[in-house]
């Protein structure tokens, strides 16, 4: 892909302190994604993934370092964040669809509310997309019905339903049972052959290895080794990165 | 039976001698009506400036923040009597309310500054349960707005808000039956409400402790049936929420 040299998003000298900088969740971060690239995150428990994923859409506030995101500096006072967020695509661990809405609702409400759709293209477009997950007859459903699988793929194309430039994933399929990882890991693979930029918090190395463009290790705060997958998992370099190889491998 | 002799011997000071409701059971038909609207007008008019209240509560302004906190601090830490003497002579000596009377035994004049007070009252005990419905809806929730592009007050308003308030009904229903308590209160300021009504039986017959038992078995029978059905209703949603 040409378009690739261009980075869609931008991460510079980023950190991020909790409880008056006692604790470094994130230290001195720099990296750069490019359009289409599907970026995997890595490492411990702690070692600042989801931090690092949440800043970039400014869920957490940089204590210092600046995030670019199509050129705009995110971390400017007098940038409007809502306008960047609605091309930044996010989906969490735990799902966090709205349970007292439909799913139609779930996935209609932001591109109505903010004006990017009319109530009837947004349905329509609801429906496309429910039917692309295989779920066209859940629209009027309530969350609580669904399974975990099929709520997290249906978070997803809420996501989607925004027509973002980019997709964050913190931890996708960690809170489901086994046996939903897959159909979930599927509507992911298939976004992600699209051409969808996407950054991919996982534990999921399989998918890390088969998807993933660039893998990425982070351990207590830092970007530790990153490569391709199998720069990372053929050919590990740092002793930490093998050493946590070893235990998820 | 041996219940007869007592009811024979009954003295005017024995609790049930219901001989003054041929004559004053009206006053008792008033004082529940204006009662009940007393309660239900006030919590209602409560809702907006709580709603309010909370918010300004957890808003980050200090100052702000400052302002909804000694307002709910005042009114939840001096006596509704208080508050309503204040309101009464204070606020409402200053704007006069003309002695329009409604529903034929409501005088204006009275009712407004009392449905003020206690809305007043009311306002800073709504506004904590408010407060506790919105901080009891997951981080997540506001999270996935947020980060769908949705600003404070759009995730406020759709997502937050209709969660909480679901969450906080069966309290704010419990608000109303406190007040249907406490706003006997207001017959010390010549509210013609059922307290007042048992006062005004008490004095016009000299059968003193009966009106006030009549009065207490009314309170009772409104509020105790009605909290049963909040309880109940309160279970149902609490099953209806597990998902
Ligand atoms: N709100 C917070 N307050 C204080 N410390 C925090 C907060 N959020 C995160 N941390 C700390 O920051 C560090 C990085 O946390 P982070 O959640 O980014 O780790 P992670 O790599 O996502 O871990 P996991 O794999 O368990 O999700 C941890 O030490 C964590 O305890
Ligand atoms: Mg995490």
């Amino acid at each position: 892909m040409e378009t690739r040299t261009e980075p869609i998003i931008s991460v510079r000298n980023l950190v991020k302190t909790y409880n008056n900088g006692e604790i470094h969740a994130l230290d001195d971060c720099s990296i750069d994604i490019a359009k289409g690239e599907v970026v995997a995150i890595i490492g411990p428990s702690g070692s600042g993934k989801s931090t690092m994923l949440r800043s970039l859409n400014l869920l957490e506030e940089p204590t210092s370092g600046s995030i670019f995101f199509n050129g705009v500096n995110l971390s400017d006072k007098s940038v409007d964040i809502n306008l960047h967020r609605q091309k930044m695509g996010m989906v969490f661990q735990h799902f966090n669809l709205f349970p007292h809405m439909t799913v139609k609702k779930n996935i209609t409400l932001a591109p109505v509310h903010l004006k990017l759709k009319t109530q009837a293209e947004a349905d329509a477009m609801a429906e496309k997309l429910l039917k692309r997950i295989g779920l066209p007859d859940k629209a009027d459903e309530y969350p609580a019905m669904l399974s975990g699988g099929q709520k997290q793929r249906i978070a997803i194309i809420r996501a989607l339903a925004m027509e973002p430039d980019v997709m964050l994933f913190d931890e996708p399929t960690s809170a489901l049972d086994p046996e939903m990882v897959g159909e979930v890991l599927d509507v992911m693979k298939e976004l992600a052959h699209e051409g969808m930029t996407m950054v991919v918090v996982t534990h999921e190395m399989g998918f890390a290895r088969e998807v993933g463009d660039r893998v990425v290790f982070m351990d207590s705060g830092k970007i530790v080794e990153q490569g391709t997958p199998s720069e990372i998992f053929d050919n590990p370099q740092n002793p930490r990165l093998k050493d946590f190889l070893a235990k998820v491998l | 039976m041996w219940w007869s002799n007592l009811f024979k011997d009954m003295s005017p000071a024995s609790f049930f001698n219901f001989s003054f409701l041929p004559k004053y059971g009206q006053l008792f038909v008033q004082g529940v009506e204006y009662t009940l609207l007393l309660a239900v007008v006030s919590v209602a008019l409560a809702v907006i400036p709580a709603l309010v209240l909370a918010l300004m509560r957890l808003s980050k302004n200090k100052f702000i923040k400052g302002i909804a906190g000694a307002y709910i601090a005042v009114f939840r830490s001096t006596p509704l009597l208080v508050q309503l003497s204040i309101i009464y002579f204070g606020l409402f000596g200053v704007i006069q309310i003309p002695r329009i009377t409604i529903l034929g035994f409501v005088d204006l004049s009275r009712f407004i500054p009392g449905v003020v007070a206690l809305a007043l009252n009311s306002s800073a005990y709504v506004a904590e349960i408010f407060r506790g419905g919105i901080l009891a809806v997951d981080i997540g929730q506001t999270e996935a707005a947020r980060s769908l592009g949705l600003n404070k007050f759009a995730c406020m308003r759709f997502v937050v808000l209709p969660q909480a308030i679901k969450n906080v009904l069966p309290a704010i229903a419990n608000e109303i039956i406190t007040m249907v308590k406490e706003s006997s209160i207001c017959s010390m300021l010549g509210m013609a409400e059922l307290m007042f009504g048992a006062k005004a039986a008490a004095s016009a017959t000299y059968i003193t402790l009966a009106p006030y038992t009549l009065a207490a078995l009314i309170y009772f029978c409104i509020n105790y049936p009605a909290s049963k059905g909040i309880e109940a209703i309160e279970r149902r949603m609490r099953r209806g929420d597990k998902n």
